[in-house]
């Protein structure tokens, strides 16, 4: 293998723990210094206010950088290695980006602060609402939500606001497909509608005759990806629109697989009323273990005015603050994950036209090429183009050798690559979902078919203990029912349990 | 751009796939929905021309206001350390740590995270993050609601206006009812009577004015009433100010930023939650346990993962899933930078500059709404509008504070302030006011 993700997602060094930051501490040490007191000290007696110093570790500044330094190093990254992890568009993070958002003029400023002496931040909100509109066939956007979950929170809102003015209160249905992501659901359940599963296809779409029986005037909207969680293009998508639409229901789309289709085609002229796009994901902003992300939400011209607010107006040069009039209200305290967004716009503006007209077609590319090698070791769950991504089943080697799609992701893990999405989409047995991105190369795609191949060959030898896998990291296969029974959850809890057992 | 194939590279892929060109991707999509041409977007910018491009638009923004606004977001010193820690490449460019064997050291640090704001706030169970301090209380408000059945919400009026929009839109109207309550001299009134009907008692550490007080005889009559108090605090406080544990609190939620992130425009921020462990199991968001891999050895996993959306789905406790996670690995370096003596003056010393510069404003005339009862962050009358104020005081390089009303001005002080900041600011604030 030449693609080097193996030796560099290696500890460096051996395999023992790495204490707390509290076993590590010691009375009397610091790393912090502050100035002394230039005003006159007076004595404060006030009720709020307690006696004794907070309980904080005490350790040198050295201490201190070894440690976090050293726990970087027990980490998997997308600057260490390939994340063929399907659903999460784990692409290059342009090292550019991390400059930008560093300028004093965009990172220390207060979120309070007048928009007369922010207008440079305005400015990157309203010139990336021009951009995400333009790549999603909307005409206007609000960046409020911090996250996917929080974008799709919002599109129905407005879904259920909108309905409201409409006095169509009875619409309380929202329909969304069975190989959904798991906030499709949750989220509709949080904006106060009941959720209604549509089916998939053998082909691996939405069942149009299943979706045509459920559809009646209780239906408030549809929320679906396209393409779906499959990594399959929904052909029959302005069927889809136009069934929800004759109903007077909205159709939202849930941007986690944007990626695919930037320059290729556009959810508005699909016939979508509200988009969600992941920043993190299509966008190239870094995913910093689990966040922050960013999850701005588009939408057609008649649904502007109920979008989460104040939202940027320009006039003449000028940008301001505007609260549209039926605004669904706030997402979030201020303006939303703000350096996010400030790092999408770079990332759109590297890529300029050529770029983004492209985008999705490489991303494409890459997942169709993986899928074709893939193949050849591993049956996939749909016979069907695949889009930025696509799913591959073991349920073949689990009916003849008990290995399971997460045995062969831990397997994997141990080659150097980070594992692949498992078991989603819910609706495909022992599934492993894979999505390249259109930044690796082919070295990296050849390389991650081999090891799958050499992971089957591997596992299915007799008096093989898959247990035993992942081998070679600095730990192993974490016994989750302790933590999950006896909430060992800050330290001390575990020492505690140690004592009582 | 970022796209590493060689015409040598497609050519490969292009065989494998018997295609001939990138068109041929999409036989499949029908073609009313192909994009014709392209989108309507700008060429590409090399580094160097992206450098001045935004460089531009950022000197748009006036530089270096010193910062007298504090609302949930404080100008406390970052060190580099923290910043550099934080931004290492490992935690900046990884996943959520779904796989914990390649994950132990986001996994350790979020663990840390979680330990060191029970240890601040004197909980039992942190999660690993929300979005921030507004969406945190939302978050803390559901579990109150989850846990009591109830539907009635009591909730000081002294929040962030912001910060009771998101409540306000996060928490559904139809069912649930907000009942906000107004401060009596800032402060919440000590004889309110609660009732059997309400599910929390949600108040925030000190008031959005600035004014705290001692909460726990409050805690103890809600709790008497089988009520989920919510303590919604200022972390960089803590040092200085009881906690929310010592008052008797059973969720306290805090905006994290002043902890570990720059002001960022508000965005990325954190929010933190911690409460104790009767309610772990409807905590929001991921959470992090301690625990051992097959050979006995110390791992750290995602736990109680059964709460979540992507497996209970409609039946999760939140939607939550991209979380703050930078951000909170921030908060962990940070408070760990500064130890118990540097937030002790990250506190006491923000509280003694304020005092100072409270003075300073008796001493030339202008009126303090809540002089005896604030910390580090007060309202004083302004002679002139609010928006004058703010407007004259930027343009002389002052971020004055917050517009509280047409004639009042919330002004925070942070450790980070100099004594000649603070007789600067006087001087002009006196001047417009004094025309």
């Amino acid at each position: 293998m030449v693609s080097g993700g193996n030796a560099s997602s290696l500890p460096l060094v051996g395999g023992s723990a790495e204490p707390t930051i509290r076993e590590l501490s010691r009375p009397g040490r610091r790393a912090s210094k502050y100035p002394k007191l230039d005003v006159p000290e007076v004595d404060l007696n006030h009720p709020a206010i307690k006696n004794e110093k907070a309980p904080l570790p005490e350790v040198s500044e050295h201490d201190l950088v070894m440690h976090y330094s050293r726990l970087a190093h027990r980490n998997f990254a997308v600057d260490l290695g390939f994340y063929p992890l399907g659903s999460c568009t784990m692409k290059y993070n342009p090292r550019f980006a991390d400059y930008v958002a560093s300028i004093s003029n965009f990172s220390n400023t207060h979120p309070a602060t007048p928009a007369e002496f922010t207008q440079g931040s305005l400015k990157i909100l309203n010139i990336l609402e021009s951009y995400l509109v333009e790549i999603t066939g909307m005409d206007h956007a609000s960046f409020q939500p911090p996250a996917g979950a929080s974008g799709e929170l919002t599109g129905l809102l407005i879904i259920k606001k909108y309905l409201e003015q409409q006095k169509l209160e009875h619409k309380v249905d929202i329909i969304v497909p069975d190989s959904a992501h798991g906030t499709n659901p949750a989220s509709a359940k949080m904006a106060g509608f009941n959720v209604v599963e549509v089916a998939t296809d053998e082909r691996g779409m939405v069942n149009i005759e299943d979706l045509r029986s459920l559809v009646n005037e209780n239906t408030a909207g549809l929320m679906l990806t396209n393409p779906n969680t499959g990594g399959l293009f929904e052909e029959e998508i302005l069927t889809i629109s136009n069934i929800i639409h004759d109903a007077g229901g909205l159709l939202y789309y849930d941007g986690a697989n944007l990626n695919a289709i930037v320059g290729v085609c556009r959810p508005g002229d699909m016939g979508f009323d509200i988009v969600h796009s992941n920043l993190h994901k299509t966008f190239a902003t870094p995913h910093g273990g689990g966040g922050p992300g960013s999850g701005p939400v588009a939408v057609k011209d008649f649904l502007r005015e109920y979008l989460p607010g104040p939202i940027v107006t320009k006039d003449n040069e000028k940008y301001d603050w505007y609260k549209p009039k039926f605004s669904i209200g706030r997402m979030h305290g201020y303006h939303g994950n703000f350096l996010v967004a400030l790092r999408a716009l770079v990332y759109m503006k590297l890529l300029g036209k050529e770029g983004l007209d492209t985008l999705g077609a490489y991303a494409v590319l890459n997942a169709r090429y993986l899928s074709s090698k893939v193949s050849k070791y591993l049956p996939l769950a749909y016979d069907e183009p695949c889009m930025h991504e696509f799913v591959a089943t073991v349920k073949d080697l689990k009916k003849s050798h008990k290995i399971k799609a997460y045995d062969v992701g831990k397997a994997l893990l141990d080659k150097g690559f980070h594992s692949p999405t498992i078991y989603f989409p819910l609706i495909v047995e022992e599934a492993l979902m894979f999505e390249p991105t259109e930044t690796q190369t082919v070295e990296t795609l050849d390389d991650l078919a081999e090891s799958i191949k050499l992971i089957v060959e591997e596992l299915s030898a007799p008096g093989v203990n898959l247990a035993d896998y992942p081998k070679n990291l600095p730990v192993g296969r974490p016994n989750e029912l302790i933590p999950a029974k006896h909430l060992t959850v800050h330290w001390g809890d575990f020492e505690l349990l140690e004592l009582t057992e | 751009m970022f796209v590493p194939h060689s015409n040598i590279d497609l050519n490969i892929i292009f065989e494998e796939l018997k295609i001939s060109s990138l068109d041929d991707l999409f036989a499949h999509i029908p073609d009313e929905l192909l994009i014709n041409n392209g989108l309507d977007v700008e060429d590409s910018l090399s580094e160097l021309e992206a450098t001045d491009y935004f460089e531009d638009i950022a000197s748009l923004n006036t530089s270096s206001l010193t910062c007298f606004a504090g609302g949930g977001h404080y100008d406390v010193y970052l060190p580099p350390t923290v910043k550099s820690l934080t931004m290492r490449p490992e935690f900046m460019t990884s996943y959520t740590p779904y796989q914990a064997e390649i994950s132990q050291g986001i996994l350790q640090v979020l663990f840390e995270f979680q330990s060191l704001v029970c240890d601040l706030t004197e909980m039992e169970l942190a999660n690993a993050s929300l979005y921030d301090g507004a969406t945190s209380i939302a978050e803390a408000i559901s579990v109150a609601i989850n846990k009591t059945k109830r539907d009635n919400i009591v909730i000081s009026s002294g929040f962030n206006p912001n910060s009771k929009q998101v409540i306000n839109t996060l928490i559904d109207s139809k069912k649930f009812n907000l009942q906000y309550v107004e401060l009596e001299n800032y402060l919440f009134p000590e004889d309110y009577q609660f009732t059997d009907e309400d599910a929390a008692f949600v108040v925030s550490f000190p008031h959005y004015e600035g004014s705290a007080q001692d909460l726990t005889e409050l805690v103890k009559k809600a709790q008497d009433m089988g009520i989920i108090t919510v303590c919604y605090v200022d972390p960089s406080m803590l040092g200085v100010l009881k906690t929310p544990g010592s008052m008797g609190f059973d969720i306290v939620v805090a905006e994290g930023q002043s902890i570990g992130t720059p002001l960022s425009f508000g965005g990325p921020t954190v929010g933190w939650f911690a409460t104790k462990k009767d309610l772990a199991r409807l905590v929001p968001g991921r959470i992090i346990g301690e625990t051992i891999d097959n050979n006995h050895k110390k791992t750290y996993v995602m736990t109680l993962r059964a709460r979540e959306q992507d497996i209970r789905r409609e039946k999760a406790s939140s939607n939550i899933c991209t979380n703050q996670t930078l951000n909170a690995i921030g908060s962990a370096i940070h408070l760990s930078w500064m130890g118990p003596e540097g937030i002790y003056q990250v506190g006491y010393q923000a509280i003694q500059k304020a005092t100072y510069m409270k003075n300073e404003f008796k001493k030339s005339g202008f009126n303090l709404k809540n002089d005896e009862s604030s910390l580090r962050e007060f309202l004083v009358e302004t002679k002139v509008p609010v928006s004058n104020v703010l407007t004259y005081m930027g343009s002389n390089g002052f971020l004055a504070g917050i517009k509280y009303s047409d004639n009042e001005l919330l002004v925070a002080v942070t450790e980070k302030r100099t004594k000649k900041e603070i007789d600067d600011y006087l001087k002009l604030f006196t001047e417009v006011n004094n025309g």
